[in-house]
């Protein structure tokens, strides 16, 4: 980036509800079926009405010990062990050696943190006794907990940063970390991001009118792009990255996974706090002006990971942002992976990488009548060709927006 | 945009225990006093300490210039008020357009949150409200300022705990130097809130008494509210447009322990690694640094491991550099320290004294090798034009470490600059 050295992917890890690792999300993508769990509702939380959500993307009882000594993990939030876990994943992958590791730099993305141990936290406060508070909950409660027990895990002394820009986090951790390996501060970065879900997460989520609505059959689904669209799924989880110089990375005999051509960013001063901007222009023209910059036009991009999740104004802003930069022109195959594994979780980066690679994507599940003003439609499912470059775009509630372009290794 | 090499801090804003502005934080620090005492934010009587440095109540001019007081969290306010003061001083005003604002925290609105899910609790007699965490996340603060001064750069929060305000500094500064953006408001804002106040009584880390940095008998941090917004732009471009640079932003340094979740490594060696990481940035010795601003917490781990990382990178000039804590003064306010600390090392560096850490009983010894100002301010003495430097330390939660040095401006070309 920038005219520096070229940074690329080299390792990939993903803890979600369909499993662990590149080829679990991979298959999850394919077969483009969410799986879900019941949240749990305790008394008083939820609002008990008609077309609240009961359903969330969950891990429950996976097995850490394959990535984390049993005497580490307990000592671990949930979110600490979904992303240990991916990080695990992804440097297994790329094959960088310990001296590398310890001088690595951590990036983690997170919307809420260890959101169960801070409600467990506050039971304690207001149920028993400020006294009552645990110290080990406490610990673990913070932002930046998961990225700490990376450093841990792997003993690695660079830099260690918690983006917390909700849903634009991802993307701007991917794009601050790759510029540290690019400047050659630091030879290898490990960048994840992790979300877990509490029950006052859900139960506020659904308060605020943000989650998918139960259809008629109980069902609930995603549905990016479409006219019936309610709301988002969601979805804990974790991703992780490991990025590389090329030229280092090809010296070792590592294979990379995609190359990062791009990363752009942006703020929309006219968004409300809690939902997205509708002035599609105030973010199309960063990603407009970056894309620019790099050489290339819209016309070079093959492939779209869009942050379409089923957000009625989430979908509406990510579908006008394309449109201003593609004008009239047809769009490239727009995949949205999040009907799949829900919003947070798992993050952008993953399903960005593995459209990339060129893995199938699925029919968009939920998807059946196009929203005329949005001007969009989803992947239908057909074999698509290889794309060379992948555009992944993250437009945050609240303003942010945040976009990497990733190409391709197919021809090299 | 032009990549810039020197990056001027043309404004600074500050919200602390000794007021709603940087000037009434100086005026406060010099006095040798601290800021810490009971909190009346919420009730304390349960929990194991009773000292904090809350914010004093704004005056009703403030309020009104703030819009939507009060439906703004504590946190907001702060970052406001503080970019208010930042942007005034600087000389501009929004729309702010190709700027960014890069900003650090760990509470946000988690105070306000706390009454929605007392509410949610049904243990509140106020009802449950979701606009009391419209502005929760740890972004709120960032994204406010960013909004009401219209900026449409990149927006970024970092939430690596006590660092968070340092490692800010160190993205603007990197945006600016990239020319990513031209001007860039860096800084951040946290409340205090009962989750943080029980939890690290929970840890033993609160002194029951008023927290005393780089003493024998400390026993502990004071845990402080605020935050702080310094506005960053290219020298040439500060110049250009007739502004007058308080202070230059020189390098940023960051590491990790990767030793502890909460115990510092105990021979200070990321910490030391992020001061030296932060003098390689700026191109610089570790001779060229004056003083340094402290993480100094208080806390028995944290000082010593500090200590002996200035040993490390000072050697035996460690003894002899002048160490102050201005979370001696106003307590420990978390993920925005380090952007105030900053604020308050930029005061030092252009007043040309470095503020004390307030005065504790008599018979309190100062650790061996720590040159503690104490009691009275210090006056700063740089010999034929070499600029005062500083560092300013913030040393976190899970071992992220963030070191941020400062220079002196001064008019005449400077020596022993860097990139």
């Amino acid at each position: 980036m920038n005219g520096r050295p070229t940074v690329v992917i080299t390792g990939l890890g993903a803890v979600s509800a369909h499993g662990c690792g590149r080829r679990a999300v991979a298959s999850a993508l394919a077969g483009g079926e969410p799986i879900l769990g019941e949240v749990d509702r305790p008394p008083g939380l939820h609002r008990e009405r008609e077309g609240s959500s009961r359903k969330a993307s969950l891990i429950r009882g996976l097995d850490f010990k394959p990535w984390i000594p049993p005497m580490a993990a307990r000592r671990m939030s949930p979110p600490s062990k979904m992303a240990v876990a991916a990080a695990k994943m992804a440097v297994e992958e790329c094959g960088v050696e310990a001296e590398a590791l310890h001088e690595a730099a951590v990036y983690v993305s997170t919307n809420f943190g260890p959101s169960t141990y801070s409600e467990r936290i506050l039971r304690q406060v207001f149920e028993e006794n400020p006294e009552a508070v645990s110290p080990m909950l406490f610990t673990e409660s913070v932002a930046n907990a998961p990225a700490a027990q990376i450093a841990l895990a792997f003993r690695a002394v660079g830099p260690n940063v918690t983006v917390t820009q909700r849903e634009a986090g991802a993307l701007l951790a991917l794009s601050q970390a790759a510029a540290e390996v690019a400047r050659g501060r630091v030879p290898v970065a490990i960048v994840a991001a992790v979300d877990e879900i509490s029950t006052v997460l859900h139960a506020t989520l659904d308060r605020l009118g943000a989650l998918a609505t139960p259809e008629a059959d109980g069902t609930e689904i995603a549905r990016p792009f479409d006219r019936q669209r309610s709301g988002f799924l969601l979805s804990e989880g974790a991703g992780a990255v490991v990025l590389e110089r090329e030229e280092e990375a090809r010296g070792r005999g590592a294979e990379p996974l995609a190359r990062l051509r791009f990363a752009a960013s942006g703020f929309d001063p006219g968004a409300s706090r809690i939902s997205w901007s509708r002035d599609a222009k105030a973010l199309a023209d960063p990603l407009r002006r970056r894309m620019r910059e790099s050489g290339l036009g819209p016309g070079d991009i093959e492939g779209i990971v869009s942050g379409a999740s089923g957000s009625v104004p989430g979908d509406f802003l990510e579908a006008r942002v394309l449109r201003r930069l593609w004008g009239e022109a047809t769009l490239p195959p727009i995949l949205a992976p999040k009907a799949v594994l829900g919003e947070y979780g798992v993050g952008p980066v993953v399903p960005g990488v593995l459209a990339a690679l060129g893995e199938p994507f699925g029919a968009t599940p939920g998807f059946e009548e196009a929203d005329s003003r949005l001007g969009v439609v989803p992947h239908d499912g057909s074999p698509l060709p290889r794309p060379r470059r992948v555009l992944i775009s993250s437009l945050a509630a609240g303003g942010a927006g945040a976009w990497v372009v990733l190409e391709s290794m197919a021809d090299e | 945009m032009a990549v810039s090499s020197k990056v001027a801090i043309t404004g600074i804003g500050a919200v602390s225990g000794w007021g709603w502005s940087a000037p009434a934080l100086w005026e406060g620090l010099l006095s040798g006093r601290p800021a810490i005492r009971r909190p009346e934010r919420f009730d304390i009587a349960d929990h194991r300490t009773q000292l904090a440095s809350e914010v004093p109540k704004a005056l009703p001019q403030l309020r009104s210039i703030i819009p939507g007081w009060h439906r703004r969290t504590w946190a907001d306010r702060y970052a406001l008020a503080a970019a208010f003061e930042a942007c005034r001083q600087a000389g501009v005003e929004g729309p702010l357009r190709g700027a960014g604002v890069f900003f650090g925290g760990s509470t946000a609105g988690m105070a306000e949150g706390e009454k929605y899910f007392k509410a949610l609790l049904g243990r509140s007699s106020e009802g449950l409200r979701l606009h009391d965490i419209a502005s929760h996340q740890m972004n709120g603060p960032g994204d406010e300022v960013a909004r009401h001064f219209g900026v449409d750069g990149p927006v970024h929060t970092v939430s690596s705990a006590c660092a968070a305000g340092g490692l800010a500094l160190g993205r603007a500064l990197e945006a600016l130097r990239a020319g990513e953006v031209e001007l860039a408001l860096a800084g951040g804002a946290d409340s205090l809130c009962q989750l943080t106040y029980a939890g690290f009584n929970s840890l033993r880390a609160v002194d029951a008494e008023v927290c005393r940095p780089f003493r024998k008998n400390r026993a502990g941090l004071s845990l402080g509210e605020g935050g702080a917004v310094l506005v960053l732009e290219p020298l040439e471009r500060a110049l250009g447009r007739g502004a007058r640079p308080l202070a230059l932003l020189e390098g940023v340094g960051a590491s990790c322990d990767a030793h502890h979740m909460t115990a510092p490594h105990p021979e200070g060696t990321g910490a030391a690694l992020a001061m030296e990481a932060a003098l390689a940035d700026a191109g610089l010795a570790p001779e060229a640094i004056h003083f340094i601003n402290s993480h100094g917490t208080g806390t028995p781990l944290n000082d010593v491991a500090e200590g002996k990382a200035l040993d490390r990178v000072f050697g035996e000039r460690a003894r002899r550099l002048p160490v102050t804590s201005t979370k001696a003064c106003v307590g420990h306010l978390l993920g925005s320290s380090g952007a105030l600390e900053a604020a308050a090392t930029v005061m030092c560096l252009e007043h040309g004294q470095v503020h004390p850490v307030p005065w504790g009983r008599e018979s309190e010894e100062v650790l061996e090798g720590i040159d503690l100002v104490l009691g009275e301010p210090r006056g700063l003495i740089s010999q034929g034009n070499v600029p005062a430097r500083a560092l300013s330390t913030s040393f976190a939660f899970g071992g992220a470490n963030a070191a941020v040095l400062l220079a002196a401006f001064s008019a005449i070309p400077a020596e022993g600059a860097g990139p």
